[in-house]
């Protein structure tokens, strides 16, 4: 298989794959964007081969390395972008896991003091 | 006669349902103005039905809060931080184990020694005692105890014997604090650390500590190079920060 072919079933699978994520519930509607994005960027890539090359040499990035270190660096601010974002999401659960212990507490102590009055 | 004001003790419980009635007889002798907090950690055994049965019989005011979830030892101690902000009636909120490693009789000297000088935590210290004086954890752990000794004081200036020790007294000016930041785990070293280097008022007071009734440590031996590794960058990354205002 060559590279044009390998960005086609790389843009089709990752095409399906965000589908079936985002009917699942698993993928939010949000984040899907930029992955149907990304699919549809390699699905044109894999079709049309020849706008890459007249990328690469715009950007000088004609030579190996230099398209793996464009490549890590995506990569790099891919993750630190997505572990803020758990950062905050985990603070905000521990804040409702937290309110929602206190909340239950009170509601037993109220439905405690409800039944001696009755 | 009422006391002038009330203490709250945050007993954070993950699968303690063997040491939790025996530590709960031991507070039954604590005097008037104290009540119990047990913040189970969403726990798989029986701690939840344990804890709630004795509340129920408890002599001392005592409460059950039960997380949802495991979240460990930091939101679950920070669980009870929040709960005293929540019923605003307290002066000083304790962490106290609910493995029995700490001694219900060292909880007056606490708040006392907090009230004589005005401290903002006062932590109860192993090595501040005679040299056999109770349980003072494994040679390893000492050493990294003295590790943390250290790197506060390079850091902060502040000379303490007992970092890593959960049993501590905070007052206001603390445990409000700690009720909107309290580190996930391992959160002792850290805290104080903060309380350091923002001035508030810390001392330590000699406790002779008991060796666990039941359970297991947060800290597994495999997890030990991580913890240090962990808390050490945390203190590093807290002095970083700006100092924050107490009012």
């Amino acid at each position: 298989m060559n590279a044009e072919r390998l960005m086609l079933v790389g843009g089709i699978g990752s095409f399906l794959l965000t589908l079936y994520w985002v009917r699942n519930r698993d993928l939010r509607e949000k984040y899907a964007v930029g992955w149907t994005a990304l699919a549809i960027l390699l699905l044109l890539l894999g079709l049309f081969p020849e706008a890459i090359m007249w990328f690469a040499g715009s950007a000088h990035l004609s030579y190996a390395a230099a398209v793996l270190f464009v490549a890590l660096g995506l990569i790099y601010i891919f993750s630190f972008v997505l572990t803020v974002s758990l950062t905050r999401q985990y603070r905000n659960q521990v804040r409702l896991t937290q309110d929602v212990s206190i909340l239950e507490e009170r509601i037993r102590r109220l439905e405690q003091q409800l039944h001696e009055r009755t | 006669m009422s006391p002038p004001f009330k203490t709250l003790l945050v007993l954070p419980a993950y699968n303690e349902q063997e040491a939790l009635p025996k530590t709960i007889a031991s507070l039954q002798q604590l005097p008037a103005g104290f009540e119990i907090l047990i913040v189970n950690d969403g726990s798989k055994d029986r701690t939840r039905a344990v804890a709630e049965a004795l509340a129920q019989t408890s002599l001392v005011p005592c409460f059950v809060l039960t997380l949802p979830i495991n979240s460990g030892i930091g939101v679950a101690v920070q669980t009870g931080y929040r709960f005293a902000a929540a019923r605003n009636e307290y002066r000083y909120v304790i962490q106290f184990d609910a493995d029995g490693q700490h001694p219900a009789g060292a909880l007056p000297e606490l708040v006392a020694c907090c009230e004589r000088g005005s401290f903002d935590l006062c932590v109860g210290s192993r090595f501040l005692g005679p040299p056999n004086g109770g349980f003072q954890s494994t040679p390893v752990r000492r050493l990294g105890i003295r590790f943390f000794c250290w790197w506060i004081r390079l850091l902060s200036g502040v000379r303490v014997t007992d970092p890593t020790s959960g049993l501590r007294c905070a007052g206001p000016n603390a445990w409000k604090r700690f009720a909107e930041f309290y580190p996930e785990d391992y959160p002792e070293p850290e805290s104080l650390f903060w309380c350091a280097r923002n001035g508030l008022r810390i001392v330590e007071t000699p406790v002779a500590m008991l060796e666990r009734q039941g359970g297991v440590s947060s800290i597994r031996a495999n997890r030990a190079v991580y913890y240090a590794v962990k808390v050490a960058l945390a203190i590093l990354f807290d002095r970083l920060r700006r100092s924050e205002s107490l009012s």
